[in-house]
């Protein structure tokens, strides 16, 4: 099977459990949503993905070889991380040259392209680019690698929002030139809601939700009007969050919309998908 | 095999560029030291020094850990596995020992050779008759030196600070246990097997020989342990 497979991963650290019993993949050729909160789990489990740390208990497998410490795997996954791992005392030219030679699939001429879009001087020392840029840096590896499976962990960190367009611009050139799996784990969820196809919301080291973010939208919505009269419509459906403000109440519901009652002033409207995160999350602090 | 030749030459050349700055930077002070002393005493008869080999193991040390440190974060970065991070830090232990050993083996011996004042590590204990026994000897010391700093900072990395000094803590305990031990319980015709051990480990026979490749044996051992123990624990490392 073409996917990053998760079976069962869970980790812990000490007496916090990040990962618990966590199961879903990631199919070939889709856009992912990786959403959380900070301390969700996200980026402890792309660790895992990535290699960088080891699972207490469960299993990866990609395209059905299993990931841990097998080299098999090493042309068809690359995590870009928002830690700097990348050795600080080389020039970007020279970590460009090593990184060819580790990867049998990196563009190096792409690559420069790239950099020369973001204005990125190849001739600086990684340790003296500014924070936006050493994550271009890393972006403009990330998308010249030719693997089948990339995640961007916090990708726009640090970018101002002319780069942050021209990434996600770069981004989807490349994936209709070349259909990948692109997984991108992120706060910004506004930005990446028109380029995401798929949403994995993780909260507590549990998957919370896995979804196509059309059908998502499309029954996610809210519900608002006098507090009874939104309780009344509300009783029997999927309702994840209220907000109040005196005798008003909007409940944000999912699931099949059902006619408004004639009588009353109840109104619907759509829920963007930065608002359904922010309900199905909210529980156990703001 | 492609992947394995390209993070060795990578261990190796982004650290090998450091060797001649060091190189450089050693005998340019050796010599202004030396020509200042010589001067404010007016004479260079008994200026000089010895065992610069001992610089190479300061700056060998260095290298084991920054082996570990950044290395690391760089190659798992780059997806590779540990077993090949490991396999290419040992080369490049490997690689910049044998390069620094052959060239202490070369300046030491040619510097003996024009002035008896200056002794070498190994001219000094061994004598300057084998001068392959002499690189293959200086080159085991570097890579067991490389190894033995590896494998404490895999351990401090692993365990974390307080683990750590809680650990050498022990160490030392165990060390004042062993000269107690030595003191008070063995008798003395123990102590003595155990330095004639020791020194037979070290090339030092009992008839007053000098057996030149038990000391090697000794040093490979002892890198094959901490070489062992080395990869024992990085098979388990976590990014931090």
């Amino acid at each position: 099977m073409n996917a990053i497979q998760i079976k069962n991963v869970t980790k812990k650290y000490k007496d916090v459990t990040a990962l618990d019993h966590v199961s879903f993949s990631f199919d070939y050729g889709k856009i992912y949503g990786f959403l959380g909160r900070n301390g969700a789990g996200k980026s402890t489990l792309i660790n895992i993905i990535a290699n960088r740390i080891f699972a207490d208990c469960g299993e990866i497998t990609i395209d059905d070889i299993p990931a841990e410490e097998n080299m098999k795997i090493h042309d068809k996954i690359f995590c870009m991380s928002e830690a700097d791992l990348y050795d600080e005392s080389l020039k970007v030219k020279e970590l460009f040259k090593w990184i060819d030679r580790f990867y049998d699939d990196f563009d190096k001429a792409k690559a420069f392209e790239i950099a020369g879009k973001f204005n990125l001087d190849t001739n600086r020392k990684f340790k003296v680019l500014s924070k936006g840029y050493q994550s271009i840096f890393k972006l403009t590896v990330a998308l010249s690698l030719n693997v089948p499976y990339v995640i961007f962990d916090e990708p726009v960190l640090g970018l101002d929002a002319n780069h942050r367009e021209l990434f996600y611009e770069l981004l989807l050139k490349d994936y209709e030139a070349n259909e990948r799996t692109i997984i991108i784990a992120t706060h910004l969820i506004e930005e990446v809601a028109n380029i995401i196809e798929e949403v994995i919301l993780i909260d507590k080291g549990k998957v919370l939700l896995q979804d196509n973010v059309g059908s998502l939208l499309e029954t996610g919505y809210s519900v608002s009007g006098l507090a009874h009269e939104v309780d009344t419509y509300c009783a029997d459906k999927n309702v994840i969050g209220f907000d109040e403000l005196g005798n008003l109440k909007i409940a944000y519901v999912l699931g099949e919309k059902t006619p408004l009652p004639k009588t009353g002033n109840l109104s619907l409207s759509a829920m963007n998908l930065q608002k359904l995160f922010v309900k199905l999350t909210e529980k156990g602090g703001n | 095999m492609k992947n394995l030749k390209s993070i060795i030459q990578y261990e190796c050349i982004t650290s090998f560029k450091y060797v001649w700055m060091f190189y450089a930077i050693q005998y340019a002070l050796v010599a202004f030291i030396t020509i200042i002393i010589g001067l404010a005493m007016g004479t260079f008869e008994d200026v000089g020094t010895n065992c610069l080999e001992i610089n190479t193991l300061i700056y060998i040390g260095v290298l084991g850990v920054l082996g570990f440190k950044d290395d690391f974060k760089m190659l798992i970065q780059n997806g590779f596995t540990r077993k090949y991070i490991f396999t290419a830090t040992f080369s490049m232990f490997g690689f910049i020992s044998g390069t620094m050993a052959l060239t202490d083996t070369i300046v030491g011996n040619l510097i003996h050779h024009f002035n008896n004042g200056y002794s070498t590590l190994y001219g000094g204990i061994y004598g300057y008759d084998h001068l392959f026994m002499n690189w293959l000897w200086l080159f085991l010391l570097y890579v067991t030196f490389c190894c033995l700093l590896y494998l404490i900072i895999l351990i401090i990395n692993k365990t974390g600070k307080n683990v750590s000094v809680i650990l050498g803590v022990v160490f030392g305990g165990i060390v004042l246990l062993i000269v107690a031990l030595i003191r008070y319980v063995f008798t003395g015709e123990t102590i003595h097997n155990i330095l004639e051990f020791l020194m037979k480990a070290m090339g030092f026979m009992a008839d007053g020989t000098i057996n030149y490749v038990f000391p090697a044996i000794t040093l490979f051992v002892l890198v094959a342990i901490l070489g062992a123990g080395s990869y024992a624990i990085i098979r388990r490392t976590e990014l931090k």
